[in-house]
């Protein structure tokens, strides 16, 4: 029987009612008492010499009370690339500064160069648009297509990188000769160049930002649409504005939705913050979706040649990629990670390859910023290395699920260490596609090919065997791989005197359901009502420390220092169990809520416990501070290694190319549950997007860098018809054997594993339709390209 | 009386002295501290603040970011505020999206409910349709679906019926109200009173669903004054069958047009199915769909193949036209100043009618083409063809070499194919983003088969064409 509370149980969502009754405060629902408002002036072209900003017949008109130009901002700090990255011959990258508003240039189209404060929205969006017509911005060449970047050192997005690289990096360098080596000698090589679609990430609620300055104290609040409030103040204090951190208050309220797009910090938090100070008036600012469109950081952009080489019987030698990595006019925070180690170290996969060597070339160009969206990095390789896996087997005539058995790395192998620099811990990749093909009927698979045959249709099944590397963290070895900070994480555990609970974490539930499942771990710990626990998170005031959440670390990180918390509160409780139950500390066991003296009737519950520590009458205050309050960081020894297998059967017509998915089966192995119904939900949005990267989003620009797909008529975003049922499983558990909860991440999986599943199924199909000439379809693999490829 | 009057969440209110280009969602969240409703996109698309709106022809999810105040008068606007019961008591689409584990984040959530809650409330279960208007970048959807689903199964609660027991023909009489409205709107209560009107101010702005005027305001900024609001042209919301004429005010509704052209013109149904979304066919009308004048409305090439006469009127003067002939260029109509689209008039049988509509989604997506063909075959001759599509010109157009190509021929495959040839000299479409020229025309031609086998009875669907 399922658990009804605690851990594994599939508690309802604590969130859910206020979301459902429009209760939920997001940043734009809050209203401030003398609040005016901000509005970006952004640039209408993508590349542009900034000859004069004019910002004098703005400033008088009504309601205006401040414009604020690049000028303003030229002596502040930039916002900062979070890793450093070292090209294949040591020397560090380039880093162009970012600043808050541009300053000499504008570098792609929205690119903000002014803003203006007025009494209300309107009055600011009028004296915006003065602002726009009466600067002079020279208009330049634009660069757009990343291979014209790097040909073109004439034409340039920074004026100081004549090629416009931000690094050549390669992973890891002392494999190339033998790869190299290895490929040239290879009894076959496939190889396969595709193009990994630039997505616009859409979170529906929009980014906003209020700032407040206080003059009495000096102190400065910014709420904002964040998924790491602590990691967005350590950004404006310590590098972009200096104001020092214990004088900045960061709060992240409710907020819908970020999938990357929110884990950064964008200029407009420090306009609000200055503007805030200049005007000691709370001043707001939210976009509107065209300028999320334009400014919002976008996510993949790859294009990407991989070579694979093995043994006529499938079995793998080496992998070698070559990469163009878009990062777009200015480096985001987590843009130079994600194209690198969040990419380059999983291209190994799941698979017992002896070598492998990845080359990444991150390029700028006039676009708008592009880092992490969901999965981030791993997507680009899983898909890289799936699909050219499927081309493989057809090339040689190969069983595309035995090639994968043959290859995969079996269970008695753990620990692991691959030749890209990982050491995953555990795993059981057979298990996971034994049970995708279970759930998926492949026996039956012809019988469905034939019903769709006669209804004119194509039927196609398409695999997808995949890892990654999540619960972004480990200090040390992110530390090694060029990471500017720390990605360990904190919780607070309060107990209070009557026995309720505050949990302050450092990870942001912006969807994740984080107040639900913590407090089911903590209360499942204590043996307490998960009702006696509230979880406290996005607010720099009131929680310890934190690094946000991102890259699938909320449970396996955050979760687990709040774990740990707890053990140390059922510690210090023993001890105070033991000094009023008169017995030996080793003699105090926990269990269901009580302390006890083993093998006696003597307890206290944990209420009386907590009661005593804020009531300390009869304590050991000698050896015992009073009160129940425990802090843990923790920062794991490894990163987590989710994996699964996916399979995804379409329908295609040949006539038109339009492609439905009839099933979408996800077997994966998440380590230990703690709550089924929260994870298969992840999952579920996860395979969403996915299946929206793999059939209908795509983000173009044209060749003068506007941006032609800049509205929700123009993105194809999947509504509700066109998405599939899915079905998931996550009984394969090999618990992380370097956390003591056993968990693994499990927010990207579908982002992750989904896309190649959909483009081999739909090649798949086509093969065994009779189009085996069509070897590789790009994604979107929308009608016309299905259809181009058919007739092509 | 310049003040409008609705029910808020069943409390009457009056709105004076506000800006008659107001929209619902603005006035909502900043003047009444309603910030349940969401904006997601503010252009329509994405139904993060969705209402219930309840008039006389029942309860309706529109989206409040492209709703104008003056629409609501005389209604009843139920927000996310409104949706569980005075007592707290949850819907049952709320129970049911907690049990389904249907929100995550949770902004686009009251949207969504509020689509549900409507649905429920009128026995709508296609859910899929229900929901298209709406988007989630969470849960992948599935689990807000089956919420859907089980909830249907649960009685619809008291106070959600309350709003279609209007108390507001006795809160706010009609009277004399014609320009009941905001300060600078007209808001006229009869065709009558509109033509006069807008033969006095031509350069006037008429604003019937505001699915395209909302982004004209929300995103161009434009100052539209002065306006008129339609909603109120009761005689222009008819629509009735004389003889085998079917007369469609100009004011009517796409959910109602759908409704009532379903029986006659399956085909045009399933076309108008796959218009904008549920939020969006509730508010747009067939005569702004018409006057607008855009090369990709879906309405204008199926009623063109249909063999549509336009009504046209200014002043007190009537004018009939073949609709083709209507649209002159790109975004220019034959229209006078101060003349206005009050209806169009179809013959009421026309079985051979068929409408393709190519996009790139299903659902709430502009056409890459629309085509539409209508022939009539008689004794294995093709004795009268009307061919019209959108998205190959700069304007709805009619397949004049196509359908001569078909005109006195046997209906054929051999036909069929030599009318696709034919094509090559009605149309030069465009590349854009939607679709190359080279697409555009190929699959235009396909469709003249698709056609052919459609009539043969062949299985051949509206709702599998995708480009």
């Amino acid at each position: 029987m399922p658990k009804d509370h605690g851990i594994g149980a599939s508690s309802k969502r604590r969130e859910d009612v206020r979301f459902l009754t429009g209760k939920g405060v997001y940043t734009d629902d809050l209203a401030l008492h003398g609040e005016v408002h901000a509005v970006m002036v952004r640039s209408t072209v993508a590349h542009g010499s900034i000859k004069a900003v004019g910002t004098a017949r703005a400033a008088g008109m009504p309601g205006v009370l401040a414009v604020f130009t690049g000028e303003d901002f030229a002596a502040v700090g930039g916002n900062p690339a979070g890793w450093l990255i070292n090209s294949r011959d040591g020397t560090p990258m380039r880093e162009p500064k970012r600043p808050v508003l541009a300053h000499g240039k504008v570098r792609h189209v929205g690119d903000a160069y002014a803003a203006v404060v007025a009494e209300t929205y309107e009055q600011a969006r009028d004296a915006a648009q003065a602002v726009s017509d009466d600067s002079e911005i020279t208009e330049l060449p634009a660069i757009v297509d990343m291979a014209a970047a790097v040909a073109n050192p004439g034409n340039r997005v920074h004026d100081e990188i004549p090629d416009n690289l931000c690094f050549d990096w390669g992973w890891i360098e002392d494999n190339r000769a033998a790869v190299d080596a290895a490929i040239k000698a290879a009894p076959h090589v496939t190889t396969l160049e595709l193009v990994n679609n630039r997505l616009v990430p859409n979170a529906m609620e929009p980014r906003a930002s209020i700032g407040e300055y206080f003059p009495g104290t000096g102190d400065y609040k910014l709420t904002t649409t964040s998924q790491n409030p602590h990691l967005t103040r350590l950004l404006i204090a310590a590098f972009v504005m200096g104001i020092p951190e214990n004088k900045l208050q960061v709060v992240a309220p409710d907020v819908g939705g970020g999938f990357g797009s929110k884990i950064y910090h964008y200029g407009e938090e420090a306009v609000v913050l200055a503007a805030a100070k200049k005007l000691a008036r709370p001043v707001r600012w939210t976009a509107e979706r065209s300028e999320s469109f334009l400014s919002d950081a976008h996510g993949r952009d790859h294009v990407t040649k991989i070579e694979l080489a093995c043994e006529k019987d499938g079995t793998f030698i080496a992998f070698r990629t070559e990469t163009l990595a878009n990062v777009g006019a200015y480096l985001s925070n987590f843009s130079t990670a994600t194209p690198t180690f969040l990419h380059g170290t999983l291209m190994a996969g799941p698979y017992k390859v002896p070598n492998v060597y990845v080359n990444v070339k991150t390029v700028f160009t006039n676009t708008a910023p592009v880092d992490a969206y969901r999965g981030a990095g791993r997507p680009e390789a899983t898909f890289s290395l799936e699909r050219v896996v499927d081309k493989m087997c057809r090339e040689l005539g190969l069983d595309p699920f035995e090639v994968r058995r043959k290859n995969l790395i079996t269970k008695d192998m753990f620990p692991y260490t691959t030749p890209v620099g990982l050491a995953y811990d555990t795993g059981d990749y057979q298990a996971t596609l034994d049970k995708a093909i279970a759930m998926a009927d492949v026996a039956g698979f012809e019988a469905r090919r034939a019903a769709s045959a006669a209804k004119g249709k194509l039927r196609g099944m398409g695999l997808s065997t995949w890892i990654e590397a999540c619960g972004i963290a480990p200090s040390h070895l992110v530390g090694v791989l060029g990471s500017r900070v720390g990605l360990y994480d904190a919780a607070t555990v309060r107990v209070n005197a009557t026995g309720s609970i505050s949990v302050m974490t450092g990870a942001h539930s912006h969807g994740q359901g984080h107040e639900t499942v913590f407090a089911q771990i903590v209360a499942d710990k204590l043996g307490i009502p998960e009702s006696s626990v509230e979880i406290v998170h996005g607010d720099t005031a009131k929680i310890p420390f934190g690094m946000g959440s991102y890259g699938s670390r909320s449970l396996a990180v955050c979760g687990v220092a709040m774990a740990k918390a707890v053990d140390k509160i059922i510690a210090k409780g023993k001890k105070i169990a033991a000094h009023m139950l008169e017995a030996a500390e080793g003699d105090i066991t926990f269990e269901d809520g009580k302390f006890a003296v083993a093998g006696t009737d003597k307890a206290k519950t944990f209420g009386e416990i907590a009661f005593s520590a804020y009531v300390p009458h009869n304590y050991p205050l000698e050896t015992l501070e009073p009160g129940l309050e425990e802090t843990s960081f923790y920062d794991p020894a490894n990163f987590t290694y989710p994996a699964g297998a996916y399979l995804c059967e379409v329908e295609v017509d040949a006539e038109t190319g339009k492609v439905d998915i009839a099933a979408f089966r996800c077997a994966d192995d998440f380590g230990n549950i703690m709550n089924p119904m929260i994870v298969e939900g992840q999952v579920h949005g996860g395979v969403g997007q996915g299946i929206g990267q793999a059939l209908l989003e795509n983000t173009h620009y044209d060749e003068n860098g506007q941006l032609l797909t800049g509205s929700f008529m123009d993105y194809a975003m999947p509504r509700a018809d066109d998405v599939p049922f899915y079905n998931v499983d996550y009984s394969c558990q090999t618990p992380c054997t370097h956390n003591p909860l056993g968990v693994k991440g499990c927010g990207e999986a579908g982002a992750i594993g989904s896309p190649p599943a959909v483009v081999n199924a739909v090649i798949d199909a086509l093969h065994r339709g009779g189009h085996s000439h069509v070897t590789h379809i790009d994604m979107p693999v929308s009608p016309s390209r299905v259809w181009s490829a058919i007739n092509g | 009386m310049s003040e409008i009057a609705f029910l808020l969440n069943g409390t009457p209110v009056r709105v004076a002295d506000d800006r008659p280009t107001r929209t619902l969602l603005d006035w909502l969240r900043e003047d009444r501290g309603l910030s349940g409703t969401k904006e997601g996109c503010n252009e329509g698309d994405c139904g993060a603040c969705t209402v219930m709106v309840t008039d006389d022809s029942g309860s309706r999810a529109l989206n409040a970011c492209i709703l104008f105040l003056p629409q609501l008068h005389r209604k009843a606007v139920r927000t996310i505020e409104g949706i569980a019961g005075p007592n707290g008591a949850l819907h049952p689409v709320q129970d049911e999206m907690i049990a389904h584990h249907g929100s995550q984040c949770g902004f686009c959530t009251p949207g969504f409910i509020v689509s549900m809650a409507v649905a429920h409330l009128n026995g709508s279960s296609d859910h899929d349709d229900n929901l298209a208007g709406n988007l989630c970048r969470c849960t992948g959807y599935a689990p807000i679906v089956r919420a859907a689903e089980a909830a249907a199964h649960r009685p619809v609660p008291d106070w959600m019926k309350a709003d279609q027991d209007l108390s507001l023909p006795r809160m706010s009489p009609e009277g004399s109200g014609e320009t009941s409205g905001l300060p600078g709107a007209f808001r006229p209560r009869d065709s009558d009173a509109l033509a006069a009107w807008y033969l006095a101010h031509p350069d006037a702005t008429l604003i019937a669903g505001a699915t395209d005027v909302g982004l004209w305001v929300t995103k161009g900024l434009r100052d539209l004054a002065p306006v008129a609001f339609l909603n109120g042209v009761t005689d222009l919301q008819q629509i009735e069958q004389s003889g085998d004429q079917l007369h469609i005010g100009a004011g009517v509704t796409i959910t109602d047009l759908l409704q009532a052209i379903g029986p006659l013109y399956p085909s045009f149904a399933g076309l108008l199915r796959r218009y904008g979304s549920v939020q969006v066919r509730n508010a747009a009308t067939i005569g702004g769909n018409i006057a607008n004048g855009s090369p990709i409305g879906d309405g204008p090439p199926a009623l063109i193949a249909l063999g549509a006469t336009l009504h046209l009127r200014r002043g007190d003067e009537m004018r009939r036209l073949p609709l083709e002939q209507f649209f002159l260029d790109y975004r220019k109509q034959d229209r006078e100043p101060g003349e206005f689209v009050a209806g169009i008039s179809l013959p009421v049988s026309a079985p051979a009618l068929r409408c393709y509509k190519i996009s790139k989604r299903f659902d709430q997506d502009i056409s890459a083409l629309c085509g539409c063909f209508n022939v009539t075959v008689d004794a294995g001759i093709v004795t009268a063809a009307r061919v019209a599509f959108g998205g190959m010109a700069g304007i709805p157009k009619r397949a004049s070499a196509t359908e001569a190509a078909l005109i006195g021929k046997p209906w054929t495959r051999a036909t069929a194919a030599a009318a696709a040839e034919a094509m090559a000299l009605d149309f030069s479409p465009l590349s854009d983003m939607r679709a190359s020229a080279l697409y555009r025309m190929t699959a235009a031609r396909n469709l003249v088969i698709r056609y052919f086998h459609d009539l043969e009875g062949l299985p051949v669907s509206v709702l599998e064409v995708g480009s």
